[in-house]
């Protein structure tokens, strides 16, 4: 059973780590908390289902789905932020702007879809069980815990290897030498935002298609998990989110499998303070994303 | 002749189940008289998905009143919906509304934690309410003019158990209920009880929390306790994703929950390993009593899905309602003695009255969910 235990804690925490490294790129290029992220995992989401429904193989809309996450997320920058960044409007104003842009997207979200829960056809899903040794787990499981780890490693490569990836950690290291060396603030922000906000969309498809459900308030119930996680890896780490988020699924579960379904969450949140108390930066510390 | 005439009675049984109660509207003491039901519903919000098929109920149920469908005895007789919006405190502040505004009877709230606080306002004004959805244990005590025509889950659980052990014959059961909701937290409690009764052993339970979307590490703890059957103590959303992820476990055992399950989308959303699943419910949609399936006929034309229990009971209540006004009823006072001695209604959940502890008196229905909604378990 624990093996079991074990493999749900990390297909839970794929998604929790997946979502959270959108969160932890912003912050740590920008020093802000993007509260808009979960409107952005839902709205992708959705787009995607629209897309299936009307008969888009899922592998496309799911693409389209992350690209349009990535659109909306320079879009959230433009309207939101940028503006607040040339008044030099400092780091709670933003935040406070992320949640109205949040809660605008939401209502539009609301007034084209409804208020009713939706879901993929099952036909459309790979769900047979497989059973692999003491694990049992669908193809889509698989799939989506693969397609997680394909893009966290492809994320860490784009900053390690790539010019986006070495602008994007020169902005988070000082903005002001950034641009004295030529690089192009705003074009390297909206390229993270992209980044960010793309990641976000496929953790909101992704989540859909483990749970089979889409609702509004989908990415609410993700965006405080996913800043848990930011905290405990260290706001701004990369590997941070991707520990954190492993973590958080695997202490979650490991609650359950212990029989405390009731304080799951009282738990995983304790276990969390604790190690906040011992190391207040988080596991990975605090401006990681320079060393990314 | 003798085919002829058994054809002839087979045609007319027919033709009185799908047509509706088609009596023209009679002239009774509250004809021309206005009476104003004030609805308070979570339309929007958490519970939006229970509060709109029941303001879509009401709607109907007017248009009906309108048309003579429904028989009210000429009252003008007008549903003012207000959506709670799925907040505690939004409820309390209509409900405060309909105190003071003219209003001859509450229908709601939609949630039975919602009508532990709303109830008392309106008791305290001597204003009658009868709940459509409110099934938590205690929700007709809170006044001597609170009454209900949701069937509690301790009035259906007992025979959806008596019913699944006399044809399953299991030993050992696990139950996994929401602990954060006065509905699926009675479901719980009231299926341990039931099962304990009936010298079955619990040998999991499991918890979880509304608007949780992952249970497979609960449902692994109850896939290594090894029972024979599975209670699901939930509402839709969640009951859907508990079911179909216990299949995918491998959990591969009967199944069983109460009045939150009854969706007719069952299968199409908790996919073909949900066919077996017993749903003890107040409603079928397959129900032949008087005007049902007109019922389901008209609701699903005029808003393009079918009709749920949520919907059903809220309907019920409007004919009700009818009832009342057509026996003279038109102030608090009047609603609240004539709910007291209410001779049997005829609704779309079957001939029903109310008991003296003020519940409903009808008939549980023992569901079994198959592709494309429900057959009766038999």
């Amino acid at each position: 059973m624990i093996v079991q235990q074990l493999a749900n804690g990390v297909f839970l925490g794929a998604v929790y780590a997946l979502f959270a490294l959108g969160y932890t790129l912003v912050f740590g290029v920008l020093d802000i908390l993007n509260l808009a992220h979960g409107a952005v995992f839902a709205v992708a989401a959705y787009l995607t289902w629209t897309l299936v429904a009307a008969g888009m193989p899922l592998p496309l809309a799911a693409l389209v789905g992350i690209l349009a996450g990535g659109v909306l997320g320079v879009i959230l920058d433009r309207i939101a932020f940028a503006p607040l960044r040339k008044r030099n409007a400092g780091t709670l104003v933003p935040l406070i702007s992320s949640i109205g842009f949040a809660i605008v997207v939401t209502g539009l979200m609301r007034g084209g879809y409804g208020i009713d829960e939706r879901h993929f056809a099952e036909s459309a899903l790979p769900n047979a069980p497989l059973h692999l040794g003491p694990v049992t787990c669908t193809p889509l499981e698989l799939t989506i815990f693969a397609t997680a780890i394909v893009l966290m490693l492809a994320l860490s490569w784009v900053m390690r290897a790539t010019p986006l990836g070495r602008r994007i950690r020169a902005v988070a290291e000082d903005r002001t030498a950034a641009a004295l060396l030529g690089i192009d603030l705003e074009r390297t922000i909206a390229a993270t935002f992209f980044l960010a906000s793309a990641l976000g969309g496929a953790a909101g498809i992704l989540t859909a298609l483990q749970y089979n459900s889409l609702t509004l308030e989908m990415g609410g119930r993700v965006e405080l998990k996913g800043l848990a996680v930011i905290i405990l890896g260290g706001m701004g780490s990369i590997p941070g989110a991707v520990i954190g988020g492993f973590a958080l699924g695997i202490v979650e579960t490991i609650a359950i499998a212990a029989g405390f379904s009731p304080w799951r969450d009282a738990i995983a949140f304790g276990v969390m303070f604790l190690v906040l108390v011992i190391r207040p930066t988080g596991i990975f510390g605090k401006r990681a994303l320079r060393a990314a | 002749m003798r085919h002829l005439t058994l054809t002839s009675i087979a045609l007319c049984a027919s033709v009185a189940l799908i047509l509706p109660a088609t009596a023209a509207t009679t002239k009774g003491p509250a004809a021309g008289k206005s009476v104003k039901i004030g609805v308070v519903a979570d339309v929007t919000g958490g519970a939006g998905v229970y509060g709109t098929p029941q303001k879509n109920a009401y709607e109907l149920a007017s248009d009906d009143i309108k048309s003579g469908l429904i028989d009210a005895g000429g009252a003008n007789v007008t549903f003012s919906v207000m959506d709670a919006a799925s907040d505690g405190a939004q409820v309390a502040n209509i409900v405060q509304g309909f105190t003071k505004d003219g209003t001859a009877l509450m229908l709601g709230p939609t949630l039975s934690g919602e009508a532990k606080k709303a109830d008392p306002i309106a008791v305290a004004a001597n204003l009658p309410v009868l709940g459509t959805s409110t099934t938590a244990p205690g929700i007709t005590t809170l006044g001597s003019c609170v009454y209900r025509n949701a069937l509690s889950e301790e009035q259906v659980i007992p025979t959806t158990v008596k019913r699944t052990l006399a044809k399953w014959h299991y030993k050992k059961a696990a139950i996994i209920f929401g602990d954060d909701n006065a509905f699926t937290k009675t479901d719980g409690d009231v299926f341990a009880a039931e099962l304990q009764a009936s010298k079955v052993e619990v040998v999991a339970t499991e918890t979880y929390h509304q608007k949780d979307v992952d249970f497979q590490a609960q449902l692994t703890r109850i896939k290594d306790k090894k029972p024979d059957v599975l209670v699901v103590g939930a509402l839709f959303p969640e009951g859907t994703k508990i079911i179909a992820q216990a299949v995918k476990l491998g959990l591969n055992v009967k199944m069983m929950g109460g009045n939150g399950l009854n969706s007719s989308q069952m299968y199409d959303v908790a996919g073909p390993g949900s066919a077996g699943v017993v749903v003890g419910a107040a409603w079928s949609i397959a129900g032949k009593y008087t005007g049902n399936a007109s019922f389901v006929a008209r609701y699903t034309k005029k808003f393009g899905t079918p009709p749920d229990q949520f919907a059903a009971q809220a309907y019920a209540a409007a004919q009700v309602v009818a009832a009342l006004t057509k026996s003279g009823a038109t102030t608090p006072k009047e609603m609240c003695d004539g709910m007291k001695s209410l001779p049997v209604a005829q609704t779309v959940l079957g001939p029903i009255n109310f008991e003296p502890n003020r519940d409903v008196k009808s008939a549980p229905v023992i569901l079994e969910v198959v592709k494309g909604g429900f057959t009766y378990f038999k």
